[in-house]
C-alpha cells in the first residue's frame, strides 16, 4: 500500500476523487441506516460496504430481507440490477488491456461509475496504460474507502435520528437523483414506465418476485421501442 | 434459517456475481465484442430496475391512500424528480425533496 501512494499518478487519481466522495456522502449514510434498520449486526453491514461495493445493490438486498424474500429471489434480482456492470466492463476493458492481469482483476473490483468517468478520461489524454492503471487504482480505493466510512457512520448514527424526520424518505431520493436524469430518451421513459406500471399491478406476487418481474419487463420495453425507433428513423 | 446467516450468503454471492459482472469484458472476453443486441438491453437497466425499486418505496405505507393524494412523498418525490433531471444533483434532490416532505407534513399535522 505505501508504494502505491509513493507514485503520483496513484495520488492524483485518489484526490481527483475527492469531491465525488462528498456526493457519495448521503447515499452512504442512506445505506448504513438501512442495513441498521433491516435488522443487520454491523459486521453484516461492514461487509456490505466492502464486499457488495454498491448502493443500488445494497438497498435493494436489505428492502428484500427486511421484506422476508427468499434468498434466492434476493440473489437473483440484485444480479440482474448488477448487468449494468457488463456494460462498464465492455468499456473499460481496452484501456486495461496492455496491463498484467494480476491488475486488472483489482481494477475490476473497484469498477463504478464515478472512477471508470474520471479514468477514460486519464486514459484518453495519456498514452500511459501503467498510469492510468495507478491512477483508476488512486481513484477506486478513495471511493470504496469513503464508502465504507460514511455507511459505517450511517449504521451507528442512525438511531440517534428522530423518526419524525422521515429520513427513510432519504433512501428513494438518493435513488430519484439517479434515475431521473435517465429519462432523457423515449426508450429510456418507457423501460422506466412499463417497469412502474408492473411493479404496481404485480406488487401481490408471491417471494417478493415483483421487483424483478417489473424490472425485467422495463428492459425488454425499453429495448423493443429502441429497436421499433432506430427502424422506424432509418425508413 | 438464521437470519444472520441469510444475509452473509447473501452478502457473499451477491458481491461475487457484482464481481464477476464488473470483471466479465476486461477479464474473460477480452478478445470478444458484445453481441449488439446484449448491449442494447444493457442500457435500460438502470432507468428499469431503479423506476422498479423506487416507486414502492414512495408509495408506501399504503398506495390506495397515495392514489387518493393523501400520502405526501407522492408530491414530494415528484418535486425531487423534476430538480433532479435538471440539476443531476443528488445533494440539491435530497435538499427539496426532504424539504417539500417536512413542509407537507406540517401543513397536514
Amino acid at each position: 500500500m505505501r508504494h502505491l501512494f509513493a507514485s503520483k499518478d496513484f495520488r492524483e487519481g485518489f484526490v481527483e476523487m475527492l469531491p465525488a466522495c462528498v456526493g457519495l456522502i448521503p447515499f452512504g449514510l442512506v445505506c448504513g441506516v438501512g442495513a441498521q434498520a433491516a435488522g443487520a449486526d454491523w459486521l453484516a453491514a461492514l461487509g456490505m460496504a466492502t464486499i457488495i461495493f454498491s448502493g443500488a445493490a445494497q438497498v435493494l438486498a436489505v428492502q428484500l430481507y427486511a421484506a422476508g424474500a427468499p434468498t434466492a429471489v434476493i440473489i437473483l434480482t440484485c444480479f440482474v440490477l448488477g448487468l449494468r456492470f457488463l456494460m462498464y466492463s465492455a468499456a473499460m476493458a481496452p484501456y486495461v488491456k496492455p496491463l498484467p492481469a494480476s491488475w486488472q482483476r483489482t481494477l475490476a473490483f473497484l469498477l463504478t461509475d464515478q472512477a471508470f468517468a474520471a479514468s477514460v478520461r486519464r486514459f484518453n489524454a495519456k498514452d500511459d496504460p501503467r498510469g492510468g492503471g495507478l491512477h483508476f487504482l488512486g481513484c477506486g480505493a478513495a471511493l470504496w474507502l469513503m464508502w465504507i466510512a460514511t455507511n459505517m457512520t450511517g449504521f451507528f448514527a442512525g438511531n440517534a435520528i428522530p423518526a419524525s424526520w422521515s429520513l427513510d424518505f432519504a433512501v428513494p431520493l438518493c435513488f430519484i437523483a439517479l434515475v431521473a436524469p435517465l429519462y432523457r430518451s423515449v426508450p429510456a421513459v418507457m423501460a422506466g414506465l412499463m417497469a412502474a406500471i408492473a411493479v404496481v399491478v404485480l406488487a401481490a406476487l408471491p417471494m417478493k418476485l415483483a421487483l424483478i418481474a417489473a424490472g425485467l419487463i422495463g428492459i425488454v420495453a425499453g429495448t423493443l421501442v429502441d429497436l421499433a425507433r432506430e427502424r422506424w428513423t432509418a425508413r | 434459517m438464521d437470519g444472520a446467516l441469510k444475509l452473509w450468503i447473501v452478502i457473499v454471492v451477491v458481491g461475487a456475481l457484482n464481481y464477476l459482472s464488473r470483471l466479465s469484458f476486461i477479464a474473460f472476453f477480452a478478445s470478444r465484442e458484445m453481441p449488439p443486441l446484449l448491449a442494447r438491453a444493457l442500457k435500460f437497466v438502470p432507468a428499469a430496475m431503479l423506476t422498479a425499486l423506487v416507486l414502492p418505496m414512495v408509495l408506501s405505507p399504503s398506495a390506495a391512500g397515495a392514489l387518493a393524494g393523501i400520502n405526501p412523498r407522492v408530491p414530494a418525490a415528484i418535486v425531487a424528480a423534476i430538480v433532479a433531471y435538471f440539476t443531476h444533483s443528488t445533494l440539491k434532490t435530497l435538499a427539496v425533496g426532504m424539504t417539500t416532505l417536512w413542509l407537507l407534513q406540517a401543513l397536514a399535522g
